[in-house]
């Protein structure tokens, strides 16, 4: 078994794939998808947030103040125009004669004044995703209405020290009982597992192909079959193989993501960030790879056994897409609001693993239910591990 | 000494395909399954060549699959120095050497690493695998590229290589596929000098082959099979007297015109 696996480990080290898939991907993956999103992200906002909108304002005279306080904002710049009419100011948006359309009603200042409700109309193209203008919009109204607000209730007599325990009765303040690193884990915690099982998977693809339907498809396998050695060793041999491809894909993301963190941490102020990844525990860690280790040994055995059964490379290509799918979906389901580990979701193959752990960079695992998933999932794991090997030993799967 | 008596193989026929007019009209089909091999039988002694005649698809490959023990035969058996393949496979395959047309060799190693690697699969200790390695290098003069990966290498030298991967542990007898099939003349060359080598050891060799010029220049025994069955088995002057002027090309597509015959055994 053991001169299996190291030959068929000498071969995969050798192979370019393989140290692309497993080695170079994982490093890499990290700061090239943080870097590609940040600079998307930074660009896009700061084109966003510079960009300068050409408005027309139809019944200024109606809000002078608002008008005044518009004219002088610096993101917008003031285009004249004759149009009133909403169907004109739409037309002309759509010509791009300018971006935005504030139309004031024409009795605004004696609605005002008779202290009753009117409704201001902003036409623009809400397409953009990043919705910046109206924001402008909405801050410069809201303290525009807290003025008006301000005035009215001065003028029917209101105690000034009183306004704004009438304008805001109830101020909400919110205190947080969870931990930096519960807050943290929340949000990283099912992303994290995603991604580490999913490199598990990708991890053990290629050497899994390579193994069965490539032995087959270079006529490697049969000059193996007829060596006086076990098909139950050579079977396990490939699988211990792909088993151990299949962590070291996850172990060095897991690396990855910690040195790229900490280099990102030193250049930006993220210390309550590195704070809590720093009290996660070599224990925590230690459970998360014990976690994985069945999990990669369900892909290593089911990926084998798909592979064995595959004419060609091609063909285990195929048949291997699928389940891809499969496995993206109980990753999904964990990371669904409100999915939480208990006895029933630890017994749902890849959710639970997902959810456990989130569970443990959130610091609030149940070590009880750790066990179960830990068993059911080894469980699960020798019994494909078992059926890869009756496959090994089938005529008829081997010799199709 | 290898033994086969009675030896048939069957394989299922997968639910959707469908037997063509031909198939139909062939004896090996059946409704659900293939009998690839029906009924073969033959020996080979110490120091004997024998060669494994037939046209493409009539069960050489298969005959020779269940000789190697990669296959199980449904019935009949194989004997290889008394050693029952079934009972004994593991067994048998330390006493079998194979070499196939397709080399067989892993093209991310070195030709010392693929050796080496059989070499410890059959079991040989560290020391026995390299001065066996240099031993066999020297004979198939490939120490020029003992340390150049199979990837890189002409078909001479991966020849040269399986060769070498196959008798590394010194099998008691080897079995060859098709061994000259798609090669130049000089690997050609090699591996018949290498046949010899092993007739001269007292080795018994099987190979299956479709050049006729070759069972002509080294066989001592000829077994002719068709359609599953073994059409002829006989001594090479046996086979050659099957026509007048002992044209082998005539005695084969003889042998193949007509019905089952048997030399003296």
């Amino acid at each position: 078994m053991w001169q299996v696996y190291f030959k068929e480990l000498t071969e995969l080290l050798r192979d370019k794939k393989t140290l692309i898939f497993v080695i170079l991907l994982p490093i890499l993956i990290f700061p090239v998808l943080f870097g590609i999103v940040g600079l998307v992200m930074a660009t896009t906002t700061s084109k966003a947030m510079e960009e300068q909108h050409r408005y027309v304002i139809v019944n200024e005279q109606q809000a002078p103040e608002f008008a005044e306080a518009l004219f002088y904002h610096k993101n917008f710049k003031k285009v004249e125009t004759a149009l009133t009419s909403e169907q004109e100011l739409i037309a002309a948006i759509r010509n791009e004669e300018f971006d935005v359309a504030l139309v004031i009603p024409a009795d605004f200042a004696s609605r005002k004044a008779a202290v009753q409700q009117t409704e201001w109309q902003l036409i623009y193209n809400r397409s953009s995703q990043l919705d910046f203008m109206y924001n402008y919009f909405d801050e410069m109204l809201k303290t525009y209405t807290e003025e008006l607000q301000r005035d009215t209730l001065s003028q029917l007599g209101v105690d000034p020290t009183n306004l704004t325990a009438i304008l805001k009765p109830v101020e909400l303040t919110r205190v947080n009982t969870a931990e930096q690193r519960e807050n943290i884990g929340e949000s990283m915690g099912a992303i994290l597992a995603y991604a580490l099982v999913l490199l598990c998977l990708s991890g053990a693809m290629y050497p899994a192909v390579d193994m069965g339907a490539g032995e087959k498809e270079r006529g490697t396998l049969e000059t193996l079959l007829i060596c006086p050695v076990s098909r139950t060793a050579i079977v396990l041999g490939k699988f211990l193989t792909v088993l151990t491809t299949a962590l070291m894909t996850a172990l060095i993301t897991v690396v990855s993501l910690g040195v790229w963190g900490a280099i990102i941490s030193a250049f930006a102020d993220l210390s309550k960030v590195s704070e809590a990844l720093a009290s996660i525990t070599v224990i925590d860690l230690m459970l998360m790879f014990s976690l994985l280790l069945p999990t990669a040994a369900i892909f290593a055995a089911l990926l084998l056994a798909i592979s064995i059964y595959a004419r060609t490379f091609k063909e285990a290509q195929n048949y291997m897409s699928p389940l891809t799918i499969l496995v993206i979906v109980p990753l999904m389901i964990a990371m669904a609001p409100g999915m939480e580990l208990d006895v029933t979701t630890a017994l749902i193959p890849l959710t639970n693993i997902a959810l456990a752990i989130k569970e443990l960079l959130k610091g609030t695992a149940d070590y009880g239910l750790l066990a179960l998933i830990f068993a059911s999932t080894t469980a699960l794991a020798a019994a494909l591990i078992a059926f890869c090997v009756h496959w090994f030993q089938q005529e008829k799967v081997l010799f199709r | 000494m290898i033994e086969i008596k009675g030896l048939a193989k069957a394989f299922a026929i997968s639910k959707g395909n469908k037997l063509s007019d031909t198939e139909k009209q062939d004896v090996r089909y059946s409704e659900k399954s293939f009998h690839s091999v029906r009924d073969v039988s033959f020996q080979c002694g110490a120091g004997e060549v024998l060669g494994l005649l037939g046209p493409n698809g009539a069960g050489k490959t298969t005959t020779l699959r269940m000789l190697s023990t990669a296959l199980k035969q449904d019935s009949g058996s194989v004997f290889i120095n008394d050693i029952d393949v079934l009972q004994k496979p593991i067994q048998a395959r330390k006493e079998i050497g194979f070499l196939s047309a397709d080399t067989g060799l892993y093209g991310k190693l070195t030709a010392f690493e693929n050796v080496a690697y059989f070499a410890r699969l059959h079991g040989m200790k560290e020391t026995a695998i390299k001065s066996r390695i240099d031993e066999l290098f020297s004979m198939l003069d490939m120490h020029n590229f003992a340390n150049r990966r199979v990837d890189t290498m002409s078909t001479g030298m991966k020849q040269k290589t399986a060769i070498a991967r196959a008798v590394v542990h010194s099998p008691k007898v080897v079995i060859l596929d098709e061994p000259t099939t798609g090669l130049d003349i000089m690997t050609v060359q090699t591996v018949l000098d290498f046949i010899k080598s092993l007739k001269a050891q007292g080795t018994p060799v099987i190979f299956s082959t479709h050049h006729l010029d070759e069972i002509g220049a080294l066989c001592d025994r000829v077994v002719v099979i068709d359609k599953g069955l073994s059409s002829f088995s006989g001594s090479l002057e046996e086979f050659k007297q099957l026509t007048p002027d002992g044209d082998l090309r005539q005695a084969f597509l003889a042998v193949i015109a007509n019905q089952p015959q048997q030399g003296a055994a």
